[in-house]
Formats: structure tokens, C-alpha cells, sequence
């Protein structure tokens, strides 16, 4: 067992970027740390030139090439902060604080996995499938947007040879409709046996794939992405309620540094609308 | 030639290696950061605000980024000093930096107590007062905008406590040197200068605040020329000495803190995005001092040439 690397701030270098149309882009940074991050776990970016905007933004890590010291992050510029990491160009320099959080936990021989990804929030399930075949557990990808355009990550995963559903809300691309539909035949299909749901995407998703694991009986991880300031827990602006078994109520507790990826039986939905 | 600069400075009977301080609120219980920050650069830790009893704080959305600035209400939320004395300072007390617990309170029997058992603990160096905050329903704000409350709570953690009291004082009064000289009058050893002022950002699509306190705090750069000029008042009317606070992002902010009369400053929203940058502003703090020939801040202090 590798020890989990702790987290590093460090000024380091844009080494590669690709767009992928839109708002969407890869980007690889050189940074020793936040290359060994596990899947699930996350990056606070800004970019090093000093701006208008203070506070970092959190990027979930979509890949990692420890031997090279590099990591790729999958983005869509939605907001000004977000905006200007996807602004920075190979060779520009940004102030990269990580690996931070909790990731989805390690994976067991005798488990099947449902990761379910909606729109931008596919991206750590393609670093995640990295560690499944390394263990050998079955897994499948139910990746899901509002239309085609909103599913950039497509050609990426295809490529790792991830086995995967598509559906699109407008049926131009995969099938018609939620995520919910196809993992719910899936598990309808499935054998009998140990398994678990991964979800990352919009709240809405993430509580409606939690409802159906509760009522199938499975266990479901969700990796919440509330507004976050610090990344460290200090700010406690993401924090999230968590509901802990012996608690006489749920607490506020920080997502950065208790999550982002919690037990779904353990969270209160909903968080407020927060994005 | 001149010695090297030292950067020690004395807030009353409180001794720091340095005077840059890590804000209330921004920097946890120190422990948290203590993985990604070396804290034995930074002067003291002035604590999360705490209470007799944890609390879970405000709902989010919390935080909402502005032009150079963050305008927050967390609400306090924090685990209760009683907590903090048991399970958290023996590991803080491990570093070296100096301690500094900001003291809250919905009565004002409410903060001496605190201030009592904060005061028994060993490894606290300081009190800090915290008289406003803007993100609770009770207390914080409501004592630091009246000088008679404000004279009341002071004296009663002056008699709680033989630590040195350090009341925080809100901008969000009209005469910050009435605050400052009730403060002094009630036996406080230094002023904390200032807390957030009190701010609203609308999401104009749903016409809601973006926080769902409804208003909240407004820190970092944007506020900064607002808390230099109430720093450089406040040391004007009192001889105890000013910790300036408001949007310190490098030395030259923290510089104009001291030339405009502070003895000490501390870093408080940058902390969330340059968790690292006490090194830089000693370094920066340092330089300056050689180029000027200072051998101590106390030179620096107040030395503000302001046109007559």
C-alpha cells in the first residue's frame, strides 16, 4: 500500500492542453503530489498570474502519470474561475494546492461497481478505472448529458476501452432520456452479489441514483461539489449535512476535507442550490 | 550599515516572533492547515470564534467570490471551547506559533466564561474579542456597535482573564475611535482592526441573495483601503497598540498597515487561496526594512506623513 501523498501548494507548469469544443478542455500540470492522487480526490487551481479573483477553484483529477509527476484534469469553464484555468496555455504557470479529500474507496475483487457520471462530472471515473482493473472488479460507466454536446469526455473514454452506456436528456447521442434509466436496467440485469454505485455529477442526479441504491439495497458513494473556498476545511463554505449513525442530528461538515466523496446513506439531501 | 531587522514585536504582554497573524475564521483551529502550512512562520493563530456550546453555523451557500473580495456568513460554526481546550489545542500548542482564542458570546456572562476557561488552558497567549461578527442572529455585531455594550464586554473579559484582551472591532459603525477608546477605557491591551463590513450580493436571475443568510462579511483586497484608514484613525485615539486587519495579500499591504499606525497585522481571506504567504511577506516586510534602514517595526509605526 502506497501511502497517500499529502498535499503540496506548488506553482507549477501547464504542460499539455486540448480542447474538446465548447467549454470544455484537458489540462496536464506537472505536480509530484497531486500525480498520485486517488481517484475521487481533487485540486485546487488558480492561475499563478495575479487577477481580480481570489479564490481557487476545486477540479476533480481525471488522470495521473505518477512516473512523469503529472495530472490531467477534465474541465468546463462555467464561471470566472473556472473560466481562467481554462484560459491558461501550455507553459503558463498556476499555484496548484493537492491531492486533497476523500476518493471512492478502494475497490474489492468480489464487487461490481455502476459508476454513474453526469456531465462534467464523468471526469474522475476515468482515473477510477485505472485502480477497478487493477483489482479486477466488473464495472461499467453510465454517462449521461443533456445533449451530445454536453458529453466531450466520449472519444477519451472509448479510448481507455471503458465500457460504457451513453444517454442524452435529448436523445442525440446514446439513449433518450436520464442516467437513472439505463443504470436501472443494468441493475435489473445484473447478477446477484456484491455491488456498488459511484455517482459524481449534479445534485439532482447524484440524490436520484442514492434513492435507488437505498431501495435496492446498495451501497452508493456519492462525490459532492458544493461551492468551495478553501480546500483546506478552513473556510467552511462547502460544507454539506451529514447525518452519522449515533448523532442525535445531521452536522454541517466540510466537503473539502469530509468528502467529497461520502457514503450516500450518510448525506441530507438536498444541500441548497448550490452548483 | 545597519543590523539585521528583527520582527519581533510586543502587543502589551503578548510576545510574537513576528507580526503577521493568521485571522479568525480563516485559518481554522491552525491544525487543519498545519499539513500545507508551515505555522511556525506565522505569529499567532488567532482561533475560529468560539462559544460555550459547538455550533453548525449559517446554511449555504456561505460564500460568494466579489470583485477582490469574499463576502461570507459561516455563522460561527465551531466545536465549543471546551472542546477546543480538550481535543484540539494540546496538538496545537505542539507548534510554534502563539495562540490567540477568539472569543464569542450571545450574553455578555457568556463571553467572560469562555474567556475564563480559554484563560485556564495552558498554551493560550491571547484573547481575542470578538464583538463583529455579522452572520449571527444574537451577539457578535450587536456588542460592537454600541459603545456602552462594547465598554461592558470588554470589562467583564478583563476581569475574566489575566491574558492580554484584544477586543475585534466592526467597521460597521460610523466613529470607529469611539469603539477603539471604549475599548481602551475597559482595560483592553490591543484593538483588532477590523472585521468584515457588512455586505449584499443579489443573483439577479431568481432576485435572491446569493447567501443564504441574506447579507454577509466583506473581506480581502477590496476592503483594504476602508481598514487602513480606520487603523490609521484608531491609532490615533488610543496608545494601545492596533493589529490592522483588511485584505493583506503581500508586504506592501501589510507595510501600509503599519506606517498608518498598526504594531502588528494579520492575513485573513488570503489564507484561503495562499495558505503560504507569511513566508513572502516576511520576506518582502524584511527587504523594505533593510532598503529604509529599519532596524525594528516600532520605526515603521504611525509614521504615516499625512498632508496637513
Amino acid at each position: 500500500m502506497i501511502a497517500r501523498p499529502e498535499a503540496k501548494d506548488r506553482v507549477c507548469r501547464v504542460v499539455a492542453r486540448e480542447s474538446l469544443g465548447g467549454p470544455y478542455a484537458l489540462l496536464t500540470f506537472e505536480h509530484e503530489e497531486v500525480s498520485r492522487a486517488e481517484a475521487g480526490q481533487f485540486a485546487m487551481i488558480q492561475p499563478a498570474s495575479d487577477g481580480e479573483l481570489i479564490l481557487r477553484r476545486p477540479f476533480s483529477i481525471m488522470d495521473t502519470d505518477p512516473d512523469a509527476g503529472r495530472f490531467t484534469i477534465f474541465l468546463k469553464a462555467i464561471g470566472p474561475g473556472s473560466r481562467a484555468v481554462f484560459d491558461l496555455r501550455e507553459g503558463e504557470q498556476a499555484r496548484v494546492l493537492g491531492p486533497l479529500g476523500h476518493g471512492f474507496a478502494t475497490p474489492q475483487r468480489d464487487e461490481r461497481l455502476f459508476l454513474v457520471g453526469g456531465g462534467y462530472g464523468v471526469a474522475p471515473f476515468a482515473l477510477f478505472s485505472t485502480a477497478l482493473r487493477a483489482s479486477s472488479a466488473p464495472f461499467h460507466l453510465f454517462y449521461g448529458g443533456r445533449s451530445a454536446s454536453e458529453l466531450p469526455l466520449v472519444a477519451e473514454l472509448e479510448a481507455r476501452g471503458i465500457p460504457m452506456t451513453l444517454s442524452t436528456d435529448d436523445g442525440t447521442r446514446g439513449e433518450a432520456g436520464r442516467v437513472t434509466a439505463p443504470l436501472l436496467a443494468a441493475l435489473d440485469r445484473a447478477e446477484p452479489g456484491r455491488a456498488r454505485i459511484c455517482a459524481c455529477g449534479p445534485e439532482a442526479m447524484m440524490h436520484a441514483v442514492s434513492k435507488i441504491a437505498a431501495e435496492r439495497g446498495i451501497a452508493c458513494e456519492v462525490s459532492l461539489d458544493p461551492w468551495m473556498g478553501c480546500g483546506l476545511g478552513t473556510c467552511l463554505g462547502c460544507v454539506v449535512k451529514i447525518q452519522d449513525p449515533g448523532e442525535p442530528k445531521p452536522k454541517n461538515r466540510p466537503a473539502c476535507t469530509d468528502g467529497p466523496v461520502f457514503d450516500a446513506t450518510r448525506v441530507v439531501w438536498p444541500h441548497g442550490d448550490h452548483r | 550599515m545597519t543590523a539585521t531587522p528583527t520582527l519581533s514585536v510586543e502587543i502589551g504582554a503578548l510576545k510574537l516572533k513576528n507580526p503577521f497573524m493568521a485571522a479568525s475564521g480563516t485559518c481554522g483551529y491552525g491544525v487543519e492547515i498545519a499539513h500545507a502550512v508551515d505555522l511556525s512562520t506565522i505569529g499567532a493563530i488567532v482561533t475560529k470564534g468560539l462559544y460555550m456550546a459547538a455550533r453548525d453555523g449559517c446554511e449555504v451557500p456561505r460564500i460568494a467570490e466579489t470583485p477582490s473580495g469574499l463576502l461570507n456568513a459561516i455563522g460561527l460554526q465551531g466545536v465549543g471551547i471546551r472542546a477546543f481546550v480538550e481535543k484540539v489545542l494540546p496538538e496545537l500548542r505542539t507548534h510554534d506559533t502563539a495562540v490567540i482564542v477568539n472569543v464569542c458570546g450571545e450574553s455578555v456572562e457568556e463571553y467572560a466564561e469562555v474567556s475564563r476557561i480559554a484563560s485556564e488552558a495552558e498554551g493560550v497567549h491571547a484573547l481575542e474579542v470578538n464583538i463583529s461578527c455579522p452572520n449571527v442572529k444574537t451577539g457578535g455585531i450587536a456588542f460592537g456597535t454600541d459603545p456602552k455594550m462594547t465598554h461592558e464586554v470588554v470589562s467583564a473579559v478583563r476581569r475574566a482573564s489575566r491574558l492580554p484582551v484584544i477586543p475585534k472591532l466592526s467597521p460597521n459603525v460610523t466613529d470607529i475611535t469611539v469603539f477603539a477608546r471604549a475599548c481602551e477605557e475597559a482595560g483592553a491591551d490591543a484593538i483588532s482592526c477590523v472585521n468584515t463590513f457588512l455586505g449584499l450580493a443579489i443573483d439577479i436571475e431568481t432576485r435572491k441573495p446569493k447567501l443564504a443568510f441574506g447579507t454577509g462579511g466583506l473581506s480581502g483586497p477590496a476592503i483594504r483601503p476602508l481598514a487602513v484608514r480606520m487603523t490609521w484613525q484608531a491609532a490615533r485615539a488610543v496608545k494601545i497598540p492596533i493589529i490592522g486587519i483588511g485584505g493583506i495579500a503581500n508586504a506592501s499591504d501589510a507595510l501600509e498597515f503599519f506606517i498608518a499606525g498598526a504594531r502588528a497585522v494579520q492575513v485573513g481571506t488570503m489564507n484561503f487561496s495562499r495558505p503560504n504567504v507569511y513566508t513572502e511577506i516576511e520576506a518582502g516586510v524584511r527587504e523594505y526594512m533593510t532598503r529604509h534602514g529599519l532596524e525594528s517595526l516600532d520605526a515603521l509605526t504611525g509614521s504615516l506623513k499625512f498632508p496637513r
